[in-house]
């Protein structure tokens, strides 16, 4: 962890504009749980709802589900990705600098973004729906956790790997998780949603069984899993950096 | 070949001279504005599908069409070959089952068509020939507009002519069909309006591809929740204009209530007030898009 | 004193050969790698900065490969062809980055130094978004030299800089290298190449074309023949009486700028310069004026880029 190459990526990943985009999502998550609230002060059903399907759907089915991979790609891809692109990287390899130690500098400030864009929101979203720092909140916060660490380090190693990193970024987080995750079983295995998702499973405890959360994975599978993914990703984009071609000018 | 000495101004003899190497200057007639919009209109739709780009350029917009249009190849065969009565997805519900598609290809290829000219601030050479911001925003949109038509509208038809090839009744395929068709002509243009908007403001590269994602998917998971609370909440007006949050939503609403379709989301707006108000929504936003669009390029060395 | 040794380096990327077979050994002073674009002189320098690995052939930097080894930039600084860098911030801040990068035991004092040294001390606190093409050279150059390397690669450093400031680098770089330094700097630029670089190094598609002075070079090219432009009292005895020279291929009458020339092509440039000044007593011609038309780095260069 080296600080000045940390303190650089804080400052180019959180350009105006970026910062806007990044704002957009949990602004968008919390007002559905604001608005879910005053619905339920109005009317009992709902009021009801909040205690069963409503907290997986905002906090799963919209937090873990959308929220997380789309700012874990805008943090992951944008710690490292316009650097690359515009050839300043060169900054930071013509130093002394271990390679590895780069690249887990870049992954912390990512998901330190990810976390207080997502995970932070995401907490505060549960306590807005159930009126407290209960099981609830704190299941889909871990849950929201262990996600963003895996995909922003998942798509940190692709914006080295590959120009287009956003573009495969969304294909894997959307297309692959979502759609074919839901028509093949078997990719369901081998998704980052669903190692989250038996995490908050776990933390739930009973009442994962009432909500109807049914992770494709098991607890112990699917954090070893998400370590295992996050740790090879890391170090494979380490290795990739030290091997960079930088790129002549367009 | 003629020389012209330049007469000197009583200078000792450091004589010049102008040669003619055959310069000819052009005086004949030239084309206006609109050919030149219109050939950025066509170099906007082929750029969209990467033709006249990269070999790699034309893998993501082929792939995303290919997913499009995989899902009607074979609903189409399961037709013909099993039977059935009618085709397994309505055609006005085809673009909301395969939205998450259509929703990238807006996202990757808006960038395309718009940030490279401002990321490299090219948009400066089309402004000094005769071209005004409109028309450059015209052609940009016409452009995109048309790749969309095309990538909704591929597998609908496609899914429409394997019910003419399975001897479906045609009363009722072609009324359906050709609401569908319409539905796609909206979506298509105001997504790309959308679409190339959120790209204008987003010239850094992965950066306009996440947000126009980022926005579109945010809206369509807003409006999925809020049905859900309305419904639970049990009142229909309400529910009817849920459709509002999401341009999916939006234009399905307008397809749905202006011409009589089913509705794909779940619930029509509310009477004639809502089809009214949802087809006005559905003005404003696409007026809003192209001005703010118009705007962007007033500084056009962006 | 560091050297660089490149030994039989070659590199290609699948069917391009960027770098052909390249042999050169760069020590102390300063040395100009001059080519055509496209010739290699990017390749070669990122080759020398540990950033490509040669396909064929060895870098060394003092005995040691450069390539993957992040040591060695403590003794080597880069100043890179592309103009982007961190436009957040500024540009005191961006050197000061840098030094700390370099793990510096005092990166503020470095990096005062390294900024007055390129003169950018009035706008190191705007941010570098706003800086001109020059001033981010500047900028690029003072991250360079903050850790006072032993050898300073230069990817095209005079690109967009204004006469006074490509003055003021080229002194620089010729301090830096009396002080022993390796200096590398590439150009397509002659005028640039020829001042300041005691030795040049021709590049021509990815081959190693030349190295050594120039002048030297153009000693070499004995296949070529040297062009003279003579002016005398009696043009027309001058030429008649040197075309009988062995050493004189082709003399032709004409006229420059200034009158009534001529001009004389030799093949045997040591012969002709003692052939000539005989002939013109033996004749009692006047010899005003007695110009080589040829010996430019342009010349030479123009040459052997037509080979």
């Amino acid at each position: 962890m080296n600080s000045t190459v940390a303190t650089l990526t804080a400052r180019s990943l959180l350009g105006r504009r970026r910062t806007l985009v990044l704002l957009l999502l949990p602004l968008a998550l919390l007002a559905l749980c604001t608005l879910a609230r005053v619905l339920a002060g109005l009317d009992p059903d709902i009021e009801r709802d909040l205690e069963g399907p409503l907290a997986p759907d905002l906090l799963g089915a919209f937090g873990i589900a959308v929220l997380m991979p789309l700012l874990s790609l805008i943090a992951g891809t944008g710690s490292i990705g316009p650097e690359i692109d515009e050839g300043s990287i060169v900054y930071l390899l013509a130093k002394p600098l271990n390679r590895h130690s780069i690249v887990v500098t870049k992954l912390l400030v990512a998901i330190g973004v990810t976390v207080a864009f997502g995970v932070l929101p995401i907490a505060v979203a549960g306590v807005v729906l159930t009126g407290e720092v209960g099981t609830v909140t704190l299941a889909y916060a871990a849950g929201a956790l262990v996600a963003g660490v895996a995909y922003c380090a998942v798509f940190l190693l692709l914006a080295v790997v590959s120009r287009n990193a956003v573009v495969i970024g969304l294909i894997y987080a959307l297309v692959w998780e979502s759609l074919v995750g839901a028509v093949v079983p078997g990719a369901q295995s081998l998704s980052i949603q669903q190692w989250s998702l038996s995490v908050v499973q776990r933390a739930l405890g009973d009442s994962a069984r009432r909500s109807g959360i049914e992770a494709a994975v098991g607890f112990g599978v699917g954090t070893l899993l998400l370590a295992v993914v996050t740790v090879t990703a890391t170090t494979l984009a380490g290795r990739r950096l030290q091997t960079l071609r930088l790129n002549q000018s367009e | 070949m003629s020389e012209h000495a330049v007469p000197d101004r009583g200078a000792p003899a450091r004589a010049g001279a102008i040669h003619d190497i055959g310069y000819r200057h052009y005086d004949g007639p030239r084309h206006g504005a609109r050919y030149i919009q219109r050939s950025l209109f066509v170099e906007t739709l082929r750029g969209t599908y990467g033709l006249g780009r990269s070999a790699r350029s034309k893998v993501m917009p082929f792939l995303l069409l290919g997913l499009m249009v995989l899902p009607a190849v074979v609903m189409g065969i399961i037709t013909s070959y099993v039977g059935l009565t009618a085709v397994p997805v309505r055609y006005t519900d085809y673009v909301m089952l395969v939205q998450l598609v259509v929703t990238i290809f807006v996202g990757s290829q808006s960038p395309a068509v718009m940030s490279r000219d401002l990321r490299f601030r090219v948009a400066s050479l089309y402004f000094c020939r005769p071209l005004s911001r409109r028309q450059y925003v015209q052609a940009k949109l016409a452009g995109m507009t048309v790749a969309l038509f095309i990538l909704m509208g591929l597998p609908v038809t496609l899914l429409f002519c394997s019910a003419l090839l399975a001897e479906l009744p045609l009363d009722e395929q072609v009324p359906d069909y050709l609401r569908a068709m319409a539905g796609v002509a909206i979506h298509a243009v105001v997504l790309a309006a959308v679409g190339l908007l959120v790209a204008a403001l987003t010239p850094r590269r992965g950066l306009g591809v996440a947000a126009v994602v980022a926005v579109l998917l945010v809206l369509s998971g807003m409006e999925l929740t809020v049905r859900g609370l309305a419904s639970a909440f049990g009142n229909d007006t309400f529910l009817g204009y849920t459709g509002l949050i999401s341009p999916y939503t939006l234009v399905d609403g307008v397809v749905t209530g202006a011409l009589g379709a089913d509705s794909s989301g779940g619930q029509a707006p509310p009477g004639a007030l809502g089809t009214v108000l949802f087809t006005l929504v559905t003005v404003v936003l696409l007026a809003a898009c192209y001005s703010a669009l118009v705007a962007r390029y007033r500084k056009a060395l962006g | 004193m560091s050297a660089v040794e490149i030994d039989q380096v070659s590199r290609w990327f699948g069917n391009v050969v960027a770098v052909n077979d390249i042999t050169m050994r760069l020590d102390a002073g300063v040395t100009g790698l001059l080519g055509p674009n496209g010739a290699g002189k990017s390749t070669l320098i990122h080759l020398m900065a540990g950033f490509l690995a040669p396909s064929a052939g060895t870098v060394t930097l003092d005995g040691e490969p450069v390539y993957r080894d992040p040591e060695i930039y403590r003794r080597v600084g880069l100043v890179p062809e592309r103009e982007e860098m961190y436009d957040a911030v500024n540009g005191w801040s961006f050197v000061l980055a840098n030094a700390r990068l370099h793990k510096l035991r005092d990166p503020e004092s470095a990096a005062r130094r390294a900024i007055a040294t390129v003169e950018m001390a009035d706008s190191q606190h705007r941010d570098i978004r706003g800086y001109s093409k020059g001033m981010k050279q500047r900028i690029k150059m003072a991250t360079a030299i903050v850790h006072d390397p032993a050898v300073l690669l230069l990817d095209e450093p005079f690109n967009g800089m204004d006469p006074r400031q490509r003055l003021h680098l080229m002194e620089l770089l010729d301090r830096l290298g009396a002080e022993g330094r390796t200096i590398v700097f590439s150009s397509h630029i002659l005028e640039e190449v020829e001042q300041i670089a005691g030795r040049i190094e021709v590049m021509v598609a990815g081959r190693h074309a030349a190295s050594g002075d120039f002048r030297e070079i153009r000693r070499l090219m004995t296949q070529r023949p040297h062009q003279y432009t003579i002016q005398s009292s009696d043009d027309r005895a001058l030429a008649s009486a040197l075309i009988a020279q062995p050493s004189v291929s082709g003399v032709e009458l004409t006229s420059g700028t200034d009158g009534s020339i001529v001009a004389v092509q030799a093949t045997d440039f040591a012969a002709f310069v003692h052939a000539l000044p005989r002939v013109a007593a033996r004749e009692g011609i006047r010899l005003l004026e007695v110009r080589p038309a040829d010996e430019s780095l342009e010349s030479v260069f123009a040459y052997l880029v037509a080979r």
